[in-house]
């Protein structure tokens, strides 16, 4: 089974959650060394997020979200609530739950799509995660880590 | 409807756009008393993040102006200076410079098709409501764009923002077994990019007819990408350090991004004005295929720079197929520069149409004045040109509905960076 896990964000303060779950997930030796399975960083991958899913059989997205809850709120986003996310923070109007819809039209959704989104307070550039941040993605990774 | 109406359709400031955009359009008894787009562009501050730094800076730093064709902006400023520095990168780095820019051509024209402008002829409000009814062709197109990309990386270590360029060359090139694999992918696409020519020529447009100056780049053999000298459709035909002497940029109260003009006119730039003015630099057989489709060109119709993007990719797709076919790694792929004091001028096809830079230079190599004309502030004017035109074509008495979207889909064609939102035109009426 082919396991893909992306983890979408930025170098900008607590925007940075989805690449550090990956970053701690790579970090081991076990899962860095397993064939089927592929971890990859990306930065606002816009509709070419679709042909990244391509031939996975489970995909794993984690993306940083702001809905208002408390900093370092974990959220699982199942596909019936992918809607009320679209056009959220993208800066170039095609974010990560557009480019899954454009997916879902497609018939081009993998198999199996979990997509946990990770809360963040704020997104400055040139700052470090917040510690909410950075607790919130210790946790995730380690919750990843076990379920693959 | 009555004639005589009065309606205002202001769009304020977009969100979620790369750059900012807005139009205000007025029209009272029955004719059009206002009609501005205004376009704000980021590359005016890059112009002053320049001064002081030192040349081997800049094509990083022009990279990040624009997300969608980065490329166009490194290759831009590498060659000025290149040029400045009389440095001969070589036949290894001058072929691969091209390829690079061909992904950059695939990937944003792919973009522009699919997600931005064909969901406007098939009565949709974004890509997916298109790929709902038309789920070969957008799957087709993300494919392309995905490879696009794919060729980028290869060159830029990625897509976005690519490191790649270096004044004297490439930091790295590739290994060839990755550029046997990225030939592959290239062959196999070429079926898809001649079926994209056909479908977008079958794609019933609007009938337009207007007269304009195309501009673009025109090289005496290849269709002009990374080279060539700039042409206009009236016969202009200069060196890229002329360009300040026949084009005039120009602010506008409205806008804060500078109106290009030509001998006192608007031009258009792009993938259209490439056309009108190489069409007999393309393929024997790419040419076949326009008269197969009734692609008529010199084209007076901007709705048809959606075919023409979909040409270019094909022509990209070849060009990087034919530039790739005996690759071998050089021993080295950049060569060294030593600096010079004086002005650096260069130009090339950016997928929206001519880029111009010019860099002056000090005796240490730092950048003591920079200017960057991008494509789209030069259509600018030209867009409200079309608008105007367009509009009186379309009838001002359709509904207000109708004229924003009819208005959406001439912005449109001309690829504007704002075009990043798929639907941006937000409708404020008042009457």
């Amino acid at each position: 089974m082919r396991v893909r896990i992306i983890g979408i964000g930025s170098p900008s303060g607590d925007d940075q959650a989805g690449w550090l779950v990956v970053d701690a997930l790579a970090a081991r030796a076990d899962l860095a060394q397993r064939p089927d399975l592929r971890i990859e960083k990306l930065d606002r991958p816009g509709a070419a997020l679709v042909e990244r899913l391509g031939d996975a059989d489970h995909a794993i997205l984690i993306d940083a979200v702001q809905s208002g809850a408390a900093p370092g709120t974990l959220h699982r986003l199942r596909e019936g609530e992918w809607a009320g996310w679209r056009g959220g923070l993208s800066s170039h109007g095609f974010g990560v739950f557009d480019a899954l819809a454009l997916a879902q039209a497609l018939q081009a959704l993998p198999p199996r799509l979990d997509v946990y989104g990770i809360e963040i307070a704020s997104a400055e550039p040139g700052t470090l995660p917040g510690a909410a941040v950075w607790t919130a993605v210790a946790r995730l990774a380690e919750v990843l880590q076990r379920g693959i | 409807m009555s004639e005589s109406r009065n309606v205002s359709i202001r769009v304020p400031v977009l969100a979620r756009v790369e750059g900012e955009g807005a139009l205000d359009l007025v029209i009272e008894q029955g004719d059009i008393k206002e009609l501005r787009l205004r376009i704000f562009e980021p590359p005016r501050f890059f112009e002053k993040f320049l001064e002081g730094r030192h040349y081997a800076e800049v094509p990083d730093f022009v990279a990040r102006i624009c997300g969608i064709c980065p490329v166009a902006y490194q290759v831009t400023a590498a060659q000025a200076l290149e040029t400045l520095f009389e440095i001969d990168i070589g036949p290894w780095a001058r072929a691969m410079r091209r390829v690079f820019y061909c992904g950059e051509w695939i990937q944003s024209h792919s973009l522009h098709i699919h997600l931005l402008a064909a969901p406007d002829f098939f009565g949709c409000g974004n890509a997916i409501e298109l790929a709902q009814i038309a789920p070969e062709e957008v799957r087709r197109g993300l494919r392309l764009q995905a490879l696009g990309n794919e060729l980028m990386e290869l060159f830029g270590a990625r897509s976005v923002h690519p490191v790649g360029v270096r004044v004297g060359g490439f930091h790295a090139a590739p290994p060839p077994e990755r550029i046997h694999a990225m030939r592959e992918k290239l062959a196999a696409a070429l079926p898809e990019a001649e079926a994209l020519v056909r479908w977008t020529a079958g794609i019933a447009l609007p009938p337009d007819a207007q007269e304009f100056v195309s501009v673009a780049l025109r090289h005496p053999v290849d269709y002009a990408i990374e080279h060539g000298e700039i042409a206009a459709s009236d016969g202009l035909l200069i060196e890229a350090a002329a360009y300040p002497e026949h084009f005039v940029e120009h602010h506008e109260p409205h806008s804060t991004a500078l109106f290009s003009s030509y001998q006192g006119r608007p031009y258009l730039v792009g993938p259209l004005a490439r056309l009108n003015l190489n069409r007999d630099r393309l393929p024997d057989d790419v040419q076949a295929l326009l008269a197969e489709t009734g692609f008529a060109l010199p084209s007076g119709n901007v709705f048809q720079s959606m075919l023409a993007r979909a040409v270019e990719i094909l022509l990209a797709l070849r060009e990087a197929l034919r530039l790739l076919a005996d690759y071998h790694a050089p021993a080295s792929p950049w060569v060294d520069a030593t600096p010079r004091a004086g002005v650096a001028v260069g130009g090339t096809e950016a997928p929206r149409g001519l880029l111009w830079h010019r860099y002056e230079i000090d005796t240490d190599g730092l950048v003591r004045n920079a200017r960057i004309v991008p494509p789209t502030a030069q259509n600018q004017a030209r867009i409200e040109a079309d608008l105007r035109l367009s509009l009186l074509n379309f009838g001002l008495d359709h509904a207000d509905d109708a004229l924003r979207l009819h208005c959406e889909k001439v912005i449109r064609n001309y690829d504007p960076c704002i075009s990043c939102a798929t639907h941006f035109l937000r409708l404020n009426v008042s009457r």
